[in-house]
């Protein structure tokens, strides 16, 4: 049975968490997200799991990292700032394919920036938040009910794919206090899907050593299979290893494992766009705007239609391509500087995509995009 | 208690494989029981050579500063070790001031 | 019968890549033969390293094994622990991933008291990144950060550890492995954040171009500026500059334990205990 509850965004995904078998949280306080961790500070203890405040951002992935590597399902969340400061153990979890649910309330920014106030600065970071050659997976809720369902998801893709799954809201949905509808529980406990485990002898287990195209399979620690994390390039049982063939092969399958499987991470929300004249991309809380805008303007005979990925990154190149070929005129919303118009472009393959852009930490209104429309179209 | 079986009548013995000639098992021993031998095809030239293992003590402090598990020594309940004599410390005394090299010509 | 090393170790990596006669080794020693005699399992052990040359310990031993990236050894291993608040977790980091870049962290595991051993092979310089100056490279010596004499203040683990509320502070160094193996044993079974400073021979970097440049030098060096601490306390302020005491520094075995601690909380959040308030407390403040 469906459940309608009265909840905000990042209380939605804490609850979310815990429903979806978290057991760890590792955090520390940043505007906008810090409910999240009060809400999970009180569910986790209830159910046997922990929730630390730890003494700064960096230490905060680390514990959930640490927790993750020992077997548990295990989240931090942080806004701007804290992305930053988080971004090498990011890497060392995708690296060493640690699961891991990394939710970022995204704030304006650079810096400091406007703590308290909208953005979706953080797109661009979200795609390589660390050095090095890696995919990230990044999910965006674009409503409330999507601060529960894509967190949900991000612990079962992060499962999957053995690394870190960002989870992008914005301060408006994450502190948006409204009705939502929640999946039914059983229906969201049936869908979990935990990490593979070997079950072999200790002596056959090579955590890394899988094919090209898959993810590495990572025991829960003290169960008898040894073997050793790094954030070194490394051979099949995990131990540092600089050898070319090794090496090459690595990073080669750090890509492959997503790449070549997409098709389980692509998720898009197309609205009204069988009749559309005009294509609206946005994401995240922009893209409520873009809708309301949408059938106002249908009202005034303007036939827009909006496209919405809800997988960030990977993007939906090929969707987004042909899309680029039905359509002429496409304008891109977002509450930054361009940083998924420079995506699009690139999938499309256009240089002449519309820009509606906004950094002065106010969300849009439908007016906004409605007079861009009239204005560009 | 993780144990290992030990070569037969032997006080001290060591794994050539694993020795990187550091020389703190020589400089530690009390009882001139090893020096170090001139090996060209070895780690800084050198390698460790039990060179009188009748004189050793069973002291240990040759096992347990040596950090790469090149030199081991047996259970007091195993083997009849010496009692230390000035004989044997001048003998180390002399080993140490040979930069722990073998007393023997080279 | 002799002791068998090869049982803990990862043979297939075995010689280590550590430096002719560098003190790691001795500290592997001393650490595996404390392991063997407490009769703890391996599958029970979860030893993290951060990076230097004391990165490469977590590599060598045949436990449950995490690489961590610089200075955050107690922050991975805080998660580790509770989420596993039974298991036997053992943190080793360098002077300078301990005390520089993972200062912070260093502090919040002592504050906290979380049932961690932390073991610091501190060997005052940079080891593997080639002879920088760390946070214990002793005044006026030679780096490669500082040519013309180290200007940079040294720092003293073990105070830090103590102010930050550790209950258990040891110094031990590896001229002494009958000592550090001592030491080893004791930090084990305590429960609560153990901090050993355990003092190690750098003749490569920090002895080369510090007069010191064999390991026996280097060793040497070391036995020279420490004393144990009953004879470390009987000194005059002046005396006591230039010496670190060795021994057991601190030992509280009645300080609450952070695992326990937050499992009390999860009783109170379960229904099975009261709330806390500051009357559960000694020190509240």
């Amino acid at each position: 049975m469906a459940r309608e509850v009265i909840s905000s965004g990042n209380d939605l995904a804490a609850i979310a968490a815990v429903d979806a078998g978290c057991m760890f949280f590792g955090g520390y306080p940043i505007t906008p997200s810090s409910e999240v961790m009060h809400t999970i500070s009180d569910l986790l203890p209830k159910v046997g799991g922990v929730c630390i405040q730890m003494e700064d951002e960096i230490a905060g992935i680390c514990a959930a990292i640490g927790a993750s590597m020992s077997g548990v399902r295990a989240m931090t969340a942080t806004s701007g700032p804290g992305m930053s400061l988080k971004a090498e153990n990011l890497g060392l979890a995708q690296m060493a394919e640690v699961p891991l649910v990394v939710v970022d309330v995204m704030r304006g920014g650079p810096s400091t920036g406007l703590p308290t106030r909208v953005s979706q600065g953080d797109v661009s970071q979200a795609k390589n938040p660390s050095h090095g050659d890696y995919k990230s997976i990044t999910l965006c809720a674009g409503n409330l009910d999507e601060c529960y369902t894509e967190v949900i998801r991000a612990f079962n893709l992060a499962d999957r794919f053995m690394q870190p799954v960002i989870v992008l809201l914005d301060e408006t949905i994450g502190h948006m206090h409204a009705k939502a509808v929640l999946p039914d529980l059983e229906e969201v406990k049936a869908g979990i899907k935990p990490r593979k485990t070997f079950e072999g002898p200790a002596e056959e287990y090579r955590p890394y050593g899988v094919a090209q195209d898959e993810p590495a399979v990572l025991n829960p620690m003290f169960k008898g299979y040894r073997y050793h994390f790094t954030g070194l390039h490394h051979d099949a049982m995990g131990f540092p290893t600089e050898e070319i063939e090794t090496c090459r092969k690595l990073i080669d399958r750090l890509f492959r494992k997503v790449d070549e499987h997409k098709d389980e991470l692509e998720s898009n929300e197309e609205f009204m766009l069988d009749d559309a004249e005009i294509l609206i991309i946005g994401y995240g809380s922009a893209s409520l705007a873009v809708k309301e805008a949408i059938i106002r303007l249908r009202d005034e005979g303007i036939k827009a239609g909006m496209f919405r990925p809800i997988t960030l990154w990977p993007s939906p190149e090929e969707r987004l391509y042909e899309l680029g070929q039905k359509f002429d005129k496409v304008l891109s919303v977002e509450l930054n500087q361009g940083q998924y118009l420079e995506e699009i472009q690139r999938a499309m393959g256009r240089k002449d995509i519309q820009k509606l852009t906004k950094t002065n930490g106010r969300p849009f209104s439908p007016q906004d995009i409605i007079d861009k429309v009239k204005e560009v179209f | 208690m993780s144990l290992m079986k030990a070569p037969e009548n032997t006080p001290v013995w060591t794994d050539e494989s694993r020795c990187k000639a550091c020389d703190i098992c020589v400089a530690v021993c009390p009882a001139g029981v090893l020096a170090m031998r001139y090996e060209p095809h070895s780690v800084l030239g050198a390698m460790i050579t039990v060179e009188a293992p009748e004189l050793c003590i069973g002291c240990n402090d040759c096992e347990l500063t040596c950090p790469d598990f090149a030199i081991f020594v047996a259970d007091r309940k195993e083997y009849k070790f010496a009692k230390l004599t000035d004989a044997a410390k001048e003998r180390a005394e002399k080993i140490k001031q040979n930069n722990y090299m073998t007393l023997s010509a080279s | 019968m002799a002791f068998n090393y090869d049982e803990y170790l990862r043979l297939d990596k075995m010689p280590t890549l550590w430096c002719w006669g560098c003190g790691d080794g001795v500290i592997l020693k001393a650490f595996i033969r404390a392991i063997d005699k407490l009769g703890i399992s391996k599958d029970d052990v979860c030893v993290v390293s951060g990076i230097g040359c004391s990165g490469r310990f977590s590599s060598y031993v045949d436990f449950n094994t995490v690489h961590t990236t610089h200075g955050r050894t107690v922050a991975y291993a805080t998660g580790i622990k509770l989420a596993n608040p039974d298991k036997h977790v053992i943190c080793v980091a360098g002077d300078g991933d301990a005390l520089a870049i993972g200062g912070n962290h260093t502090i919040h595991g002592c504050r906290r008291n979380i049932d961690i051993t932390m073991i610091v092979i501190n060997n005052f310089i940079y080891g593997l990144t080639n002879s920088q100056t760390s946070p214990t490279t002793p005044r006026g010596y030679w780096s490669v950060t500082m040519k013309q004499g180290n200007i940079d203040p040294t720092f003293d683990g073990c105070e830090l550890a103590i102010a930050s509320g550790a209950s258990f502070v040891a110094r031990e160094k590896v001229t002494e492995p009958k000592k550090l193996e001592k030491v080893f044993v004791k930090a084990l079974q305590h429960k609560g954040f153990a901090y050993l400073d355990i003092l190690s021979n750098c003749h490569i970097n920090l002895g080369r171009k510090n007069k010191m440049a064999s390991a026996m030098d280097n060793l040497d060096w070391i036995d020279e500026i420490t004393m144990p601490k009953k004879k470390y306390d009987a000194l005059s302020e002046e005396e006591k500059l230039n010496k670190l005491p060795t021994g057991i520094l601190k030992e509280d075995t009645e300080a609450e334990e952070y695992c326990d601690m937050y499992g009390k909380l999860q009783e109170v959040y379960q229904g099975k205990r009261e709330k806390f308030t500051p009357a559960d407390f000694k020190k509240v403040i």
